[in-house]
């Protein structure tokens, strides 16, 4: 096979359609009218302010959070986070909804508990005017993520083994566990972790699903208003809403530089930090132990809540269980099962390609080039989904795509490919080449050494990779609704449109469909990737 | 003084070390000695608190009349040196050493510090980073990093062994001179006669693996 014809699938699929995307961002830019009318816009400031709060409100809390449960848990946080990474921030949302408005369960048990009243409570409400509901949905989602990323770099071979000879030495000068853990290992961690953050960051302050759904309403959040004028019928507004997402994007930019420069300013001044002598050492409490426990017990309890509710048809309030009971809202989801089939197909199709693309590229491309994909994934992660699903729909209306299963194909094979590069890179790449100089010894050809030697060994990160691919997929939203024109409806946008109406059963159903499918592609992928010597 | 008494040491049931007794005087520089997987770095491990729970190790270690079992490893006041300097790659060498100082006012944990560069003779290299430094010049610092917590004695687990021939004579030297003239006990690891220091203790590790305990 010829050298440069392997890196096409990856290059058509992924880089070109990336790089197009951007650029085709790039007429928006001189377009003044709209700017104009952006700023006209009454609830413009509002808005930015609300998306900046959520953004990095959200942002600072996980990452503190996410410091407290590495420090004080110990569990292998890497195969623990896997699941709960694997279920789309959407259907989390949604679950909230269950638990915090004003007939959620939170103010059902405490109606029960301490006021004995039989109103709904009003200062609770899911759709808060500061965005907290937001905050915490992004919050509840971000830190697994966070963790998983310092969890996977602890877990590596060479670090770990240099770090732990650094508590060894920090430890034989006197450095108790917390001392060493903020001076030695976490100032060791942060710098890896920036880029991350940065997604956590953009993510935060630019999402639009979960922002419809438990984001405040007046005024919303900045991406939710740019998301109204992009889905509008009249070219102007759809002007209006593309001269948001640049300005979205500039500032989120701005704000990434200034504290860039601050941390490299500062980075001078925090010489006391390290030589303050060993913080008094008080050993974890039991409750931050805890933490992680109650992490994975809450998405549990989210979880349980979208069943009950699922099932659920009148359930007056206060009370903590419903009434009647009914399979309505199942029926009606699989009554519409268009939406559904898309989805799955979608998303086996897109991930099958996305990893054979990576596989393609890795196997037969010099590990030198592979900075330059790191860089496209590393783009298509931090990039906002706007920024990208407009430069794409962009693509698709040049192409005269929009509205086709091809443009569908494409917006979600897109995100995936990236998901499923980072995840295979580390271990394709970390493959001992002395089994293949092995095999070439046996007299074993290249096909059958791959098919019976190299992606067995493999199989654990290939089975890995593709159920990541398949989540993300699943959990596409805002590029998949564009290319789609209103022609088709996947699972998400399905959940997005229910979850502003009444028919709470419907709701939940699609919520827990829309958790359940990343959830079986894990289960199936960790039965298909395990070690046959495992029982 | 450091005493050890009745030392065992084993991992999976295999008997590693078993009734070493040994007594280091301060200023002394004690040699163990032994094949790779004798088990004379996880005696360093065990005198130094944290021995790998593969491990098992029993026998009473006493360091200046204060039984050490039981403590934790940063409360043994034992310095360790390693192959590897292990210097912070994340703080400067400045910091490196301002690290290791224990508390007391600001100022004279600054004049400890510099102290230590000029014995390092690595006067102004305060806000360098580790790795613009040469191996010889990290080994030195980190020697230096050691002493500056105040240790009661230390553990040099083959702290010579990834230094070229060339250097290995002068930071020998250099080591074994600064450890004298602080008068602190010391035991050395190697699979090597040449790092022990000329007329030291030489301990010799019985090779457990062709079963010499049978």
């Amino acid at each position: 096979m010829s050298r440069a014809f392997t890196s096409l699938p990856l290059l058509i699929l992924f880089v070109l359609p990336l790089g197009a995307s951007v650029v085709l961002m790039a007429p928006l830019f001189f377009d003044a009218l709209a700017f104009q009318a952006l700023l006209a816009h009454p609830q413009f400031w509002g808005a930015l302010r609300l998306s900046l709060a959520t953004g990095i409100a959200s942002t600072l809390v996980s990452l503190i959070l996410a410091i407290v449960i590495i420090a004080n848990t110990r569990r292998d946080l890497v195969r623990d986070s896997g699941p709960l990474l694997a279920i789309p921030h959407l259907a989390f949302a949604i679950g909230l909804l269950f638990v915090i408005p004003p007939t959620g369960v939170v103010a059902r048990l405490f109606e029960m508990l301490v006021t004995g009243g039989d109103q709904p409570p009003q200062w609770i409400a899911a759709q808060d005017p500061y965005g907290i509901s937001l905050t915490l949905a992004l919050i509840l989602k971000e830190v697994p993520f966070l963790v998983w990323a310092m969890a996977g770099l602890l877990d590596r071979d060479d670090l770990r083994r240099v770090l732990q000879a650094h508590v060894c030495v920090a430890k034989s000068l006197g450095h108790g566990s917390r001392s060493t853990w903020f001076k030695v290992l976490l100032p060791q961690l942060l710098p890896s972790i920036i880029w991350p953050l940065v997604a956590v960051f953009t993510y935060g302050t630019t999402v639009v699903d979960m922002a419809l759904v438990t984001g405040p309403t007046q005024p919303p959040t900045l991406a939710t208003v740019i998301w109204r004028d992009l889905n509008d019928g009249e070219a102007v507004m759809n002007a209006r809403g593309a001269a948001g997402v640049v300005v979205l994007s500039f500032v989120i930019l701005c704000l990434l530089l200034v504290v860039g420069l601050l941390l490299r300013l500062g980075r001078s001044r925090i010489h006391g930090f390290y030589s303050r002598y060993p913080t008094p050492e008080n050993s974890p409490t039991a409750i931050l132990r805890q933490i992680w426990g109650l992490w994975r017990l809450s998405y549990l309890v989210i979880g349980v809540l979208l069943l009950l509710q699922s099932f659920s048809g009148q359930w007056p309030f206060p009370n903590l269980l419903a009434t009647h009971f009914t399979i309505a809202g199942w029926q009606q989801l699989f009554g519409n099962f268009a939406p559904l089939l898309t989805t799955l197909c979608h998303a086996a199709l897109a991930s099958l390609a996305a990893m054979i693309a990576c596989v393609a590229w890795l196997e037969w491309q010099r590990p030198a080039r592979d900075h330059f994909v790191l860089l496209a994934c590393g783009m298509a992660l931090c990039l906002p989904s706007l920024v990208i699903g407009l430069g794409q729909y962009r693509l698709f209306l040049l192409l005269g795509l929009t509205g086709t299963q091809l443009a569908l194909f494409l917006a979600h094979v897109l995100p995936v490919t990236a998901y499923v590069f980072i995840m295979l890179h580390g271990p394709y790449r970390a493959f001992d080449q002395r089994w293949s100089a092995t095999a070439s010894g046996l007299m074993v050809n290249r096909q059958r050494f791959l098919r019976e030697v190299k992606w067995p060994m493999l199989k654990a990160s290939l089975w890995a990779a593709a159920s990541i691919g398949f989540a993300v997929a699943v959990a596409q939203y805002v590029p998949v609704q564009l290319a789609a024109s209103g022609r088709h409806a996947t699972l998400a946008m399905e959940a997005v449109t229910l979850s502003s109406g009444g028919n709470r059963a419907l709701i939940a159903a699609s919520a827990l469909a829309l958790m359940v499918l990343p959830l079986a592609g894990f289960a199936v992928a960790a039965r298909l990737g395990r070690s046959r010597w495992s029982v | 003084m450091l005493e050890l008494h009745n030392i065992d040491l084993s991992v999976g049931g295999r008997r590693l070390i078993s009734g070493l007794s040994l007594n280091v005087a301060p200023g002394e520089i004690v040699t163990v000695m032994g094949e790779s997987g004798s088990g004379k770095s996880s005696l360093l491990s065990y005198i130094g608190g944290d021995l790998d729970p593969a491990f098992t190790g029993r026998g009473i270690i006493k360091l200046n009349e204060t039984m050490l079992n039981g403590l934790a490893p940063e409360r043994r006041h034992i310095a360790r040196l390693f192959q590897d300097d292990l210097l912070f790659p994340h703080m400067t060498i400045g910091e490196n050493l301002l690290f290791a100082v224990p508390k007391m006012p600001q100022n004279q944990r600054r004049d400890m510090m510099h102290t230590a560069l000029r014995r390092a003779e690595l006067e102004g290299f305060e806000t360098r980073a580790p790795h613009t430094l040469s191996g010889g010049q990290r080994a030195r610092i980190s020697l230096m990093r050691a002493l500056l917590s105040k240790p009661a004695a230390i553990l040099l687990d083959e702290p010579f062994n990834k230094l070229d021939q060339t250097l290995r004579q002068s930071i020998r030297d250099y080591v074994f001179s600064h450890i004298r003239a602080r008068d602190i006990p010391a035991l050395l690891v190697t699979h090597d006669a040449a790092d022990a220091p000329p007329g030291g203790r030489i301990i010799t590790l019985p090779d457990m693996k062709r079963g010499s305990d049978a």
